[in-house]
Order: structure tokens, then sequence, then C-alpha cells
């Protein structure tokens, strides 16, 4: 506007002159312009390339869902790229790649491309599906063509054909219906390479329905238990009663309430880990019982790839430790604490910490809480030395024992490993053996190993649109394989009267893989000659 | 219950076929030498060459039957599927990948001139497994389950084939490079091989061990004008630094860096060697694009089965694990090359960049994520 008014010459009637602006589409112009764009394959080709190059940076970068401790090494910077650099990836979200609002984006527009792809496929396929195979015209000016000569009548002629041609779909016309005025079967292969596409990409949508509704309508949950046949009778944690309160942690879906748990209880009866003789693990078996009202409704077992499912809810073997009984009491028998205290895994070593007083700090009571290590195979070396050996397994276990007192803050609802160890801690650590109480705290208390058992930590999952991902898996799978390996042909036998027999006139093209055609088309015309006996001269045309 | 004599029997049985393998590599690239191109583009080997053609296609028929041999031992040794950890699938993608090579390009497609160049790629992975060598055990808890045979031979085979199809992406690459450039000197305007297999029909679909034996070879300066229009520099000094770089990055071993940086850059100067034997570029893109999408469908199905397998060892069928990222950012790639191959634009040269780029996500896959990055899959190592 301002260029044309900017022109004194332009009078108010002449026809604006020099460069025009261009015209400014409307929002609906936008909307459908984008909307064309996005049907484009080099925009799918695009969006599935952006979508491969999250994956790749998320297999580089830590993400939290998975490894949260790392992504907690990277933002301080004692690990990685240094703080700096994990403060750009932490604004751009790469720490949660596949939770993130952009990830979610380009996997909506790639399914609205795909959408916008797919109806216009839909609708040919569904065309030409009701569509029979059309007269061929021409035939001596296709790519490849052959004529036979045979004594048959012509109808007879192309009922052989048709049984040469059997794997094809076929449709026979008269020959009013012909442009050469003869009669002619019309046959064609390969459809569901287009169908098999169909169902391919359509299966997508399946997959993703799949995956969403076993995200909103689906439980995870985990929960740790130590064994009942050792410690049942100490208070200690040996079952648990399928709800939202008793899980140690959980993420339950959307529409998962509190009334989807299915409360039946599960006891920890035995947990078993053996070993082979190079001392890897064979096996983790935790036998469970499952009670429902009070009463026992089966026994089993949980092992690695064997979950147990129980009314819609799995049980998987995830985690497990060792679970020492701790007995701590005072020089006057006071018993302070007696219960298994459950040890992870940190390298050669299993630690943990227990609870051992809980006193008001505001009222000047004490706190008191263990530290424990244990090497389950300690060993002397040849000079003496108290070295760690190979066996996972507790051949020699050795529990350290060190104590914290004063204001430990373990008033606070925190885990028992948490409390505050910026005192340090009271005094040398304890050394236990099992049976054999130890004095810390100058013989103000004695501590004990009392018994060594193990803890066994489950997954818990409901997962509904299992079977949804599943049969959109196969389906996926069965779409692909014509897709790919299913090839159009289109062939015409056209049966000419000469003499008192016919000519048949075989002709076809390729869509696809044009190079083998040639192959399969001789051997269509060798079958049909012999099913026709025709003599082996009567080969004429141009197999090209 | 390892059975030590076997699983000893196994390894000196691989350490056979490795050597075999890179006689056989050896012989391929003698016979590659000994070819001539006659007037019509026809590549013929000399008497010699046909001799030491045989030799090679002998020597890599020994090589499976005894790489098969340490594989079958291993697996009695161990009571198990002789793919338990990453020295015992390196090695079976090794023999597959022969083993292919040798049924399908060599005797189906007739390019026994490509054989060295899979060949290598075989005695590669083998020398990486000889990085991971593991004695032979029984598998940890979370591998034992019957999935084991689903879905880590599916990966395992897939892996094979892309890696067969890699090897003809690359040579592509390079031929229709050259073809090009020598088109394009030569004034002649080119359409050739962007159509890639489309064209590929009528005469140039001679058979290769046809012999010239009159030694009157009427050479055509335009084919070997194929070699002097690429830099001889290139090819060396890209292998050397990909391969290098990337070992240095997985295993942080120097000195088998320097070994795969230099036998990469010794393969890169093969392949411009060979440029005026390849097959035309056209032929090379089908081949890759058959063996690509032969190999498709069963990494996804290995992919379908590795989330079953999830499901019912952790309790859930995708995480996001490393290698479950791995698996998926590949088969986006080789998706991508599928599509791109029948999108007008991007077929030839662009569709197999693309190739190229899932073949490295691939090996991201198979040996970063499972050396460098810490995930669920840590264990096979």
């Amino acid at each position: 506007m301002t260029q044309t008014s900017a022109r004194p010459e332009a009078g108010p009637g002449a026809p604006p002159r020099g460069p025009r602006l261009p015209a400014i589409p409307g929002p609906l112009e936008t909307l459908s312009a984008a909307w064309r764009r996005l049907r484009r394959m080099s925009t799918a080709l695009a969006l599935l390339f952006a979508l491969a190059a999250a994956s790749v940076v998320a297999t580089f970068v830590p993400q939290e869902p998975a490894i949260a401790s790392t992504v907690a090494q990277w933002r301080a910077g004692s690990a990685g790229p240094g703080a700096g650099v994990s403060g750009v990836l932490d604004a751009l979200g790469l720490f949660d790649v596949f939770g993130s609002w952009w990830f979610m984006a380009l996997t909506a527009l790639l399914f609205v491309s795909l959408t916008g792809c797919l109806i216009p496929r839909y609708r040919a396929f569904a065309r030409a599906a009701r569509r029979p195979p059309a007269a061929g015209r021409n035939l001596e000016q296709l790519t490849h063509h052959r004529a036979i000569r045979t004594a048959l009548a012509p109808p007879q002629a192309l009922d052989t054909a048709e049984r040469v041609l059997r794997r094809y779909r076929r449709r026979r016309l008269p020959a009013s219906a012909t442009a050469s005025g003869h009669a002619q079967l019309a046959a064609e292969r390969g459809r569901w390479r287009e169908g098999g596409s169909l169902v391919f990409h359509t299966a997508f949508y399946l997959l993703l329905a799949g995956a969403v509704i076993g995200k909103a309508f689906g439980f995870t949950g985990q929960i740790n238990l130590v064994e009942a046949k050792r410690f049942a009778d100490d208070g200690a944690v040996v079952s648990f009663a399928e709800t939202f309160l008793a899980y140690d942690a959980a993420q339950p879906g959307r529409f998962f309430g509190l009334d989807d748990h299915r409360g039946f209880l599960v006891t920890l009866e035995d947990f078993d880990v053996s070993y082979h003789d190079n001392l890897v693990p064979r096996d983790f078996v935790s036998t469970v019982t499952v009670s429902e009202d009070g009463r026992p409704v089966r026994n089993g077992e949980i092992r690695v790839n064997h979950p147990l499912v129980h009314d819609g809810m799995k049980l998987y073997q995830a985690r497990f430790g060792f679970a020492p009984r701790i007995v701590v009491r005072t020089r006057e028998e006071v018993l302070l604490v007696d219960e298994p205290v459950m040890l992870g895994p940190a390298g050669p070593f299993w630690t943990g910490s227990a609870k051992v007083l809980v006193g008001d700090p505001d009222r000047g009571e004490p706190q008191l809480a263990l530290d424990l290590v244990l090497v389950p195979d300690a060993q002397l070396d040849a000079s003496g030395q108290p070295v760690i050996g190979p066996s996972p397994e507790p051949r020699n276990p050795v529990m350290l024992a060190e104590l914290y007192a004063g204001d430990l803050g373990l008033q606070r609802p925190v885990p028992a490993s948490e409390f505050d160890r910026s005192g340090g801690p009271v005094g040398p650590p304890a050394m236990l053996r099992p049976g054999v109480p130890a004095d810390l705290l100058g013989g103000a208390l004695t501590v004990e190993l009392a018994e060594l058992g193990y803890w066994s930590g489950f997954q818990v999952t409901h997962a509904p649109g299992r079977g949804l991902l599943l049969a959109a898996a196969i389906l996926v799978l069965v779409g692909l394989l014509p897709s790919l390996h299913s090839y159009r042909r289109r062939v015409w036998a056209e049966a000419r009267p000469e003499g008192d027999g016919t000519v048949v006139v075989l002709a076809g093209v390729a869509l696809q893989r044009k190079a083998t055609f040639t192959d399969e088309f001789r051997r269509l015309g060798d079958a049909l000659s012999r099913e026709l006996g025709a003599p082996s001269t009567s080969y004429e045309g141009n197999e090209r | 219950m390892v059975n030590q004599q076997l699983a000893q029997n196994s390894t000196t049985l691989f350490h056979v076929a490795f050597l075999t393998y890179i006689a056989a590599m050896v012989a391929y690239f003698f016979r590659l030498a000994y070819t001539r191109v006659s007037a019509d583009g026809v590549t013929a080997s000399t008497a010699a060459g046909r001799r030491v053609g045989h030799l090679a296609t002998a020597l890599a028929a020994a090589g499976v039957l005894v790489h098969a041999a340490s594989v079958a031992s291993r697996g009695l040794a161990a009571g198990r599927v002789p793919w338990g950890n990453m020295y015992e699938y390196s090695s079976l993608m090794a023999l597959c990948a022969v083993a292919a090579g040798l049924v399908v390009v060599q005797r189906r497609f007739g390019y026994g001139h490509l054989m060295g160049f899979i060949v290598a790629a075989a005695v590669l992975v083998m020398a990486s497994g000889l990085l991971l060598f593991t004695p032979a055990g029984p598998l940890v808890p979370a591998l034992n389950s019957y999935w084991i045979k689903i879905h880590t031979s599916s990966a395992m085979l897939s892996s094979s084939i892309f890696m067969v199809g890699f090897a003809a992406t690359a040579l592509y690459l390079v031929k229709d490079t050259a073809e090009r450039r020598v088109a394009e000197r030569s004034g002649a305007g080119y359409g050739g091989s962007t159509v890639g297999a489309a064209s590929v029909t009528g005469a140039e679909a001679r058979p290769e061990g046809y012999v010239d034996d009159d030694g009157q070879e009427t050479t055509v300066a335009s084919v070997y004008a194929q070699r002097d229009v690429l830099s001889p520099v290139l090819f060396p000094v890209v292998p050397f630094v990909v391969a290098g770089v990337f070992t240095l990055a997985v295993w942080r071993a120097p000195l088998a860096a320097l070994i795969a940086a230099t036998v990469a850059a010794g393969l890169g100067l093969v392949s411009w060697y060979a440029v005026p034997y390849l097959p035309p570029a056209a032929k090379l893109d089908n081949l890759a694009y058959r063996t690509i999408a032969f190999g498709f469908p069963i990494w996804t199905f290995a992919v379908i089965a590795g989330a079953i397998w999830a499901e019912e060892a952790w309790g859930r069928y995708w995480g996001w694990d490393p290698k479950e990222t791995g698996s998926f950012f590949t088969w986006v790639f080789y998706a991508s090359y599928l599509h791109a191959r029948s999108t007008r634009g991007w077929r030839g040269r662009r569709a197999a960049w693309i190739a190229v780029v899932a073949f490295v996500a691939l090996m991201v896959t198979y040996y970063a994520v499972n050396l460098w990055i810490v995930g669920l899959h840590s264990y096979i190592q």
C-alpha cells in the first residue's frame, strides 16, 4: 500500500503499477495450505527425522524418568558436560525428551500428517477394490507380450488362461467390451501392496490408543518385603495389602482410582537367590502367598521372566537385598530396636540405615541412628589384612555399624537413610558377626546382628490395553510384509479366432520391480503354452 | 556344567574362521584387481582372476563352515543358545552376514565383486567380538527366557542383513558419484541411477564371471575414468576418522581404534580402486533396497518381540531404556529410508544417505548403547 501511494504519477483511476504486494492468504487458506504441506511425504520424512533425532539425543543425555540419579549428577555438574551445559539441556527439556511437550507435539503432527496421507489412499484403495480388472488395449505395444497358437476355440482357450492365472484376480470380458473386438481375460495381482501398507500405517493408531489406554487406566507400584519365614514375628513388613497407601512408590494412571486397587494380601514367605559356579546369578525366586479376606487363595513363585498374575495385577521380581535383623539394647537391657533392615547394593557392599531411637530434640531427648555396611564374604589375605571376597553369597558376613547421635532430624517423616549426618559418627564403628553382640558408645549400647535374611522388591503393574497393543503389533507385521514384498502386475489374455483355432495374445505390465517381471512373464507364457497344447514353435512376441 | 573342552574348541575354531575370512577377503580383492572392463561396460575376470575368485569363494565357504562349527560348539558347551553375550552375538552376526553374502549377493545376484567388502565387514565385527570376549557360561536370570531365542536371534539376523545392505549402499554412493562425474565431464546428460531399480533391465545385466580369454581387452577410457574422477585421498581418510573415532569412543582402546581405523582406511582405498568393476549404480541401489526391505520386517519383529519380553521381565513393554530408544531410532531411520525411496526427489542418493545414517544408528544401538551408556541392557556386555 505504501509503495503505490508513494508514487505521485499514479492517478486515482489508474491501475496500480510497479511491484504489488503478495496476496495475504486468509485464515482458511493458511489452514488448507498447512494441511496440504502436512500431507506431503517430504513433511512426513522431516517429522520422522525429527523424531529419530530426538531419540538419539535421549540416548546420550540421561533421562530423568529412567535414571534420575545420573540426571541429578549432571545438573550438579559432578558428571556429564558440566552444570552450564546441563542448564541449557534442562531448559530445552532434554532430560525428559519423551515427556516433553515438543515430543508430544511432534508425535501429534506425525499422526496428523499420517491421517492426511491415509484418507485419500483409503478412498483410492476402496475404489480400486470395487473396480474389477479393466480391459486391455493395444496389447502388442505393452512391455511384455507373446502370441500363442492353439487348436482350442476362444472360450476354451480363455478357460485355460484362467487356470494358468488362477493366482490373479480375474475378469472375463466379452468381445463387445474390448477395444479390439475379441474376448479377453483381464487379470491383476499385488493389490495387497497398497492394502498392506494401509494396514501397516493404520496399526499405528491402534498402537497409540493402546499406549494411551495403558497410561491412563494403568497402574505401576513398587513394594519391598522381608521374608516371613525369618521375620514374621518381628512386626516387620512381610506382607502388603494391594492398596495405594501400602506401596513404597506408586505411579497410578490418571484414571486409576483408589477404588481400583484389589486389596488382596501378598506375603513374602521366602526369598532364594542362587549362583552358578562362576558366581553369576542363576535365579532369584520369591515364594509368596496371596490371601483374600484373610484366607490364603494361592501360593506361587515370582521369578525374573516369570511374573505372577492375580486379579489383573502382575507381580514382577524387581530387586532384592540382604535384610539383617538388628537388635540394639542399652546397658540396662532396654530393647531399643529389633527389626530387619533392608540393605541395598553399593558395589561389593550392601548398605542401609536403621533408626534406633527417635526422641524429640526440643525436649533434649536423644536421637540415635545406625549406618550399616555388610560384606557378604569377608576374607583375610595372605598378610592377614581383611579383604572383600568375590562371592555375593553370605559365606562369611561381616557388618560394620556406625552410630550417629544427637539431633538427626528423625522426627521428620523421612526414610531412615536420610538422617542428618553432619554431626559425624560417634566413636569407632562396631564390627558385627552373626549372633555376636558388640559394644557401642563405650558399652552404653550393645548392637547385634541377630539374623541375616533377604528382602525382595516387587513391581506391581496393571496394564490394560496390552491386548490392543499386541493386535496392533501383529497388524504392523501383517501389513508390512505385503507392502514391501508384493508387487503389482497386470496381465491380459486375448483370444483371437484364427482358422479352426485361436491365437491367444498374452500381455502384461509390471508396476514395480520390473526387472523380475521378465522372468515371471516368461514362466506364465510357458505355462499357458503347455496348457494350450501349443507347439513350442508357436512362440512369437517381444519379451523385453 | 560348562563343557570346557568344547568351549576351548569353539574359541579355536573362531580364530581359524577369522583368519580364513581374512584370507578370503584378500582373495576377493585380488579377484577384483584381475578384472577388465570391456567396451560395453561388461566386467570380465582374467583367467588368473577367475582362479583366485574360485579360491576366494572356497575360502569364504570354508570359513562359514568352520565358523558355524565354532558357534555350534559354543552353544553345546554352555548348554544354551549361542547368542547370550556380545561376543557370541557379534560372532553369529558376522557368520550370518558372510553366509547371506555368499548365498544372496554372490550366487543369486551374481555380484561377486561386493563379497570382499562384505567379508571385510564381517571381519571387523568379529574383531569387535574378540575385544568383547566372554568365556562360555550360563545366562544371567534376566536373559534366561525363551524370548532370547526369538528376540535376540531376529535382532541379530536383521543386523547382519542390514550390514550387507550397508555395503551395497556405500558402494552405490561411490559408484553413483563416479558415474555422475564422468558423465558431467564428458558433457553427456545424466539421468541414470537416480531412478534406481526402475531402470535395471537389459544389456548391462550380463554375468560377471564371463572369461575374456583372447586377452584383447578393449578397455573404455570412460569406465576407468570413474577412478580418476574420485579423490584417492578422501577414500582412506574418511573411513579412518569415522572408524577410529567410533572405536575410541566406545572401547577407549587406542590400539584397537588404530587397527580398526587402518582397516577401514584400507577398505576405503579398495572401494576407490574397485569403482570401475562395481556393478552399475542403479543395480547397487536395487540390491541395497532389496536387502534392507528384507531386513526391515525382521527388525520390526525383533523390536516387537523385545517389547513383549520387556513386559514379561520388567513389567513394562516400553520404558525408553537406551537400548529401546536405540532400536526405535534405528527403526525410524530405516523406515525413513523406505519412505524416501518411494518419494520423488528423495530416491537415489538422498535415500542412500538415510540408509547410511540408519546403519550408523544400528551400530550405535549395538555397540555404543551396550558399552558406553548405562541401561537395562548393560549386563549383556
